[in-house]
């Protein structure tokens, strides 16, 4: 079952320049998704991609001059871009948690750690305190924090990177969340440590059947720890399907480049990779945004472009989908490296 | 082999920590590097890899052991005397949009080594800043802006052909692509590349991303709390590590294909506090094939038959494999 | 994204991004605008004087003492019979005489001490630091006073005071930047290139670690306009009957008990303004040069 629809979503930054003219960035164009219980989907790409504010304008989380400008997300059934904010923040915290980035700062520094996640339980529950407490010790353990008892009355500083993470973990499930949003969240750690935390993300997807939305720039994580991907540019989904499916036909150039440049497929003197700015927000072109970086591209790439389905699930946003292999290259690709 | 470029030995570099406890940054490093090859530092973080650079450089100063640079001992060199060696050393730092003064242009960043280092006319210099900035794949557009008006990539650019002006000896890429996007990276990588064979310079890679540093690297050595336990040929090194920390470091990797499948064998724990070093092994809190006396012996560097030099106790008796690659 | 953002200004004619410029600038702070509009109409008072004073400001009309503001003598006049509105147009120039050098001095000194004690740290940081401390611990009013009372009073031993006394204020404010951007990574990358510490210092550190210095120099300024009035109201310094507020104001409260309190009044409100107009500047200036604080508004 669909638990969570993102439909056509539109978020644009509003501000003024220096010269007090208007701007506007157009930072999410269209972007569509669906997630099912007990899936976990990857969402990747580069910076400004626009992966952590999609993640924001599902859970109502964006800030001025941020603003959904259209489109809808359906969480069970339930329209969240027009809910009002005290039933959105009953839903954030409980039905849908956040784990993100620097797990250090995101904990209140003058509470110990035990008594942040009786808290967070309290204020979606009410019920007794013991039963809170209760249910925070069984997550501590649950996110594999050794001798949780002791661990519960630690301060935040005391803690690890890998161990505030855990943490962080715990706390979103405190609530027995069916999202689980998690925004690189192994990005400030360690390798070895790294790995710990994304066994158990998927352990714990697994074990509460929950649907996690996972952000990340790190092919790697996506290739073994998720079930679907989506690949983002310029504030779109170009293109998403099953795992194996993208990974071993890569149906747009902006994949397919990316995938290239991994260390596993990228090889010394090729000049596979795709040069380039990224795209001006501000100023996007009509058509395709990767028209100006794209060796594929030609005249219909700069009037529309279509969202093709390769296979099942498997779409993506160019006129070339599922032809790739095939075609050649129309331009020079060293003209394109002078960025 | 030629006569290396950097040679250290025994190199410890400690800050006090309040008291007298010691942060134990850099413990008993010893390597070297010769013309025109790579050597790929690899470590997580608080392994000591970027204050190795920084000492060798001497931007930091050594607590103890000596470095040797260009024929040179460099360990207690005034400042005043290793100022103008530093025509033949540079570096290239790991965030290209703090490494660069903001408030010059491009041009004078990219010149300012050429000013500071070698006598040349003022259009001499310009010809050599273009000719730096065509070499990076800089357009000579940006020459006049800040570095506020640059991508990530661009700047990184900037920053290597700073690095490379002079034509130095000696070039320490302290993590120059692990804050760039991934299609950005591979560009600097190959940039780096070509430099480094057309120039003969001596290149000390530092990483924490065991793919990256492979694709550069003709050696590779692996920090783990300031001490260098693996040390070998880059393809030796992967397809046969030897020490446990590079195995289950290797096992963490997660190569970009699912179809790969991956042994992994995920340590336990976290790195230990440099302040208080593990006694013997300083591997043996984490080791999956540790035994007592792992606890209270400074393991010897070994060599195994594959030529790496490790530095594990369990290496005579065979037990310091654990982990063998699996590919479907 | 930024890219585009240069191409563009070259397109419009420059008073378009002059009027747009001003108009961003007084939407972001407001009093900032105030403040600069009261500024400048000292400015002009000042510099324009000779062609606007209806009178010579030191011109004694014996037969007009202590006159009521009147049509002839719109502020009226003072116990000399002087015309205490060319006496109040002319102090603007004291005003500015005195602030912008002593400004000026304050941060010849100040800026390089900054520079030197936050790079170098350590004891020459402390010897420095706590010299500068010293002189703050002192009421700069009683150590301005002493010191003018032993070296003499003219103008241009207030202005040396008032500069000295201020320094530390600039050393602190940029001694705490260059701190925070000793360790940055374009200093290191500076210091790896083989830059020698001066130009470290010169080139590197001091264009990025002046804003904040740059940012206090209006309110100091108004700190040595009312320090310098200050003075000359105590009679030290300048001294009647050269048209300045401060020993306008002093010349003056004499005669308020006895009713004539134009004397003193008008050049007290003229301080008044200027004080005024130099610290909504100063809040403003700082406002807009940290994005800290602009953000918090």
């Amino acid at each position: 079952m669909t638990l969570l629809a993102v439909k056509d979503l539109h978020t644009h930054f509003v501000s003024r320049d220096a010269d007090n003219r208007v701007r506007v960035a157009k930072a999410l164009n269209g972007v569509s998704f669906s997630l099912d219980a007990g899936r976990t989907l990857g969402i990747v790409g580069e910076t400004g991609a626009g992966k952590s504010l999609t993640a924001q304008s599902v859970v109502g989380l964006l800030r001025p001059p941020a603003r959904i400008v259209s489109g809808s997300v359906i969480f069970e059934g339930q329209e969240l871009t027009n809910m009002p904010a005290a039933e959105l923040n009953d839903l954030r915290g409980g039905d849908i948690a956040m784990v993100v980035q620097n797990p250090r700062t995101s904990l209140d520094p003058l509470t110990r750690v035990g008594e942040q996640l009786v808290r967070l339980h309290q204020v979606h529950t009410g019920g007794p305190q013991a039963l809170s407490q209760q249910r925070a010790l069984e997550m501590m353990e649950a996110v594999g924090i050794p001798d949780p008892l002791s661990r519960a009355r630690s301060w935040p500083h005391e803690l690890s990177g890998g161990m505030a993470q855990r943490v962080l973990l715990a706390m979103a499930l405190m609530n027995d969340p069916k999202l689980l949003i998690a925004d690189e969240p192994t990005t400030g750690l360690d390798v070895t440590v790294q790995a710990q935390i994304l066994d158990l993300l998927r352990d714990l997807t697994a074990q509460f059947n929950m649907a996690t939305m996972m952000i990340t720039h790190d092919l790697g994580v996506v290739a073994h720890f998720c079930d679907d991907i989506a690949v983002m540019f310029a504030g779109s989904i170009v293109e998403s399907g099953p795992v194996p499916d993208v990974f071993a036909e890569p149906a747009h150039p902006y994949t397919r480049s990316l995938i290239n440049a991994t260390p596993e497929r990228f090889r010394m003197g090729e000049k596979r990779t795709l040069g380039g700015q990224p795209p001006d927000l501000y100023n996007l072109p009509l058509g395709c945004t990767l028209q100006s970086r794209c060796t594929y591209a030609s005249d219909t790439c700069k009037a529309t472009v279509p969202n093709v389905e390769i296979a099942p699930g498997h779409l993506a946003l160019c006129h070339f989908a599922g032809q790739l292999a095939e075609k050649q290259p129309v331009k020079d690709q060293a003209s394109r490296n002078h960025a | 082999m030629s006569q290396p470029v950097l040679t250290v030995r025994g190199l410890c570099k400690r800050f006090p920590a309040g008291g007298d406890r010691f942060v134990n940054a850099v413990n008993h490093v010893d390597l070297s590097i010769a013309r025109g090859e790579t050597l790929g530092m690899v470590g997580e973080s608080g392994s000591g890899k970027s204050t190795l650079g920084r000492v060798i450089l001497r931007l930091s100063e050594p607590t103890r052991g000596s470095i040797e640079f260009d024929g040179q001992d460099i360990t207690k060199m005034p400042k005043g005397r290793v100022r103008p060696l530093r025509r033949d050393m540079q570096m290239v730092f790991q965030d290209p949009w703090s490494a660069l003064n903001p408030r010059m242009r491009i041009r004078d960043l990219i010149g300012e080594p050429l000013k500071l280092h070698m006598r040349l006319s003022r259009s001499e210099r310009d010809d050599r800043i273009e000719a730096l900035a065509r070499r990076v794949n800089l357009s000579n557009a940006y020459l006049n802006r800040t570095p506020a008006n640059l991508s990530g990539g661009q700047l990184q650019r900037v920053c290597i052909a700073r690095a490379i002006a002079t034509e130095p000896k000696l070039i320490v890429l302290d993590e120059p692509t692990s804050s760039l996007d991934l299609s950005v990276r591979a560009g600097i990588l190959e940039l780096l590349n070509e430099i480094c064979r057309e120039s003969r310079a001596a290149l000390l890679f530092i990483s924490h991303d065991l793919g990256t540093v492979r694709m550069i690297s003709d050696r590779i050595a692996v920090l783990y709390l300031g001490e260098v336990v693996e040390q070998g040929r880059a393809e030796a090194l992967f397809e046969n590590p030897s020490h446990p920390y590079t195995q289950a470091l290797l096992s963490a990797h997660l190569p970009a294909d699912p179809m790969v499948k991956v042994n992994r064998h995920v340590l336990e724990g976290e790195v230990p506090s440099p302040i208080a070093l593990p006694s013997g092994c300083k591997f043996h809190t984490r080791c999956p094939v540790a035994i007592d006396r792992c606890r209270s012996d400074v393991p010897e560097v070994h060599q195994v038959p594959t030529g790496q030099h490790a530095r594990c106790l369990r290496i005579p008796d065979g037990g310091n494999i654990y982990h063998r690659k699996q590919t479907a | 994204m930024a890219y585009g953002a240069q191409t563009d200004l070259a397109e419009r004619s420059a008073f378009s991004v002059f009027w747009n410029r001003f108009v961003a600038v007084v939407r972001l702070s407001p009093t900032a605008a105030i403040g600069l509009f009261i500024i400048g109409v000292f400015g002009l008072l000042a510099f324009l004087a000779p062609w606007i004073m209806p009178h010579d400001p030191v011109a004694a009309y014996t037969d007009r003492v202590l006159q009521a503001p009147s049509a002839e003598h719109w502020f009226g006049t003072d116990g000399n019979g002087m015309d205490v509105f060319s006496r109040v147009i002319y102090g603007a120039r004291f005003g500015f005489g005195i602030a912008i050098p002593a400004v000026l001095l304050s941060l010849a000194i100040g800026v390089p001490v900054g520079l030197i004690a936050g790079y170098r740290g350590g004891y020459l940081d402390e010897i420095l630091m706590r010299f500068f401390d010293g002189l703050r611990v002192f009421p700069s009013i009683i150590l301005a006073l002493a010191v003018v009372a032993a070296t003499g009073q003219s103008l241009f031993n207030v202005i040396l005071v008032l500069g000295l006394l201020d320094s530390p204020v600039f050393a602190r404010v940029v001694r705490a930047e260059v701190l925070a951007l000793r360790s940055s990574n374009f200093v290191e990358s500076a210091v790896a290139a083989g830059n020698p510490t001066w130009r470290i210092l010169f080139v590197h550190l001091l264009p990025n670690a002046i804003q904040g210095a740059m940012a206090q120099t209006a309110v100091r300024a108004a700190w040595a306009v009312r320090i310098s009035a200050t003075l000359a109201f105590l009679g030290v310094g300048i001294q009647a009957p050269t048209p300045e507020w401060g020993a306008m104001i002093r010349q003056g409260a004499e005669f308020m008990v006895s009713g004539q309190w134009w004397v003193a009044v008008y050049p007290g409100l003229a301080l008044i303004f200027m004080v005024f107009g130099l610290n909504l500047f100063g809040d403003g200036l700082q406002d807009l040069m940290d994005p800290r604080r602009r953000a918090a508004k």
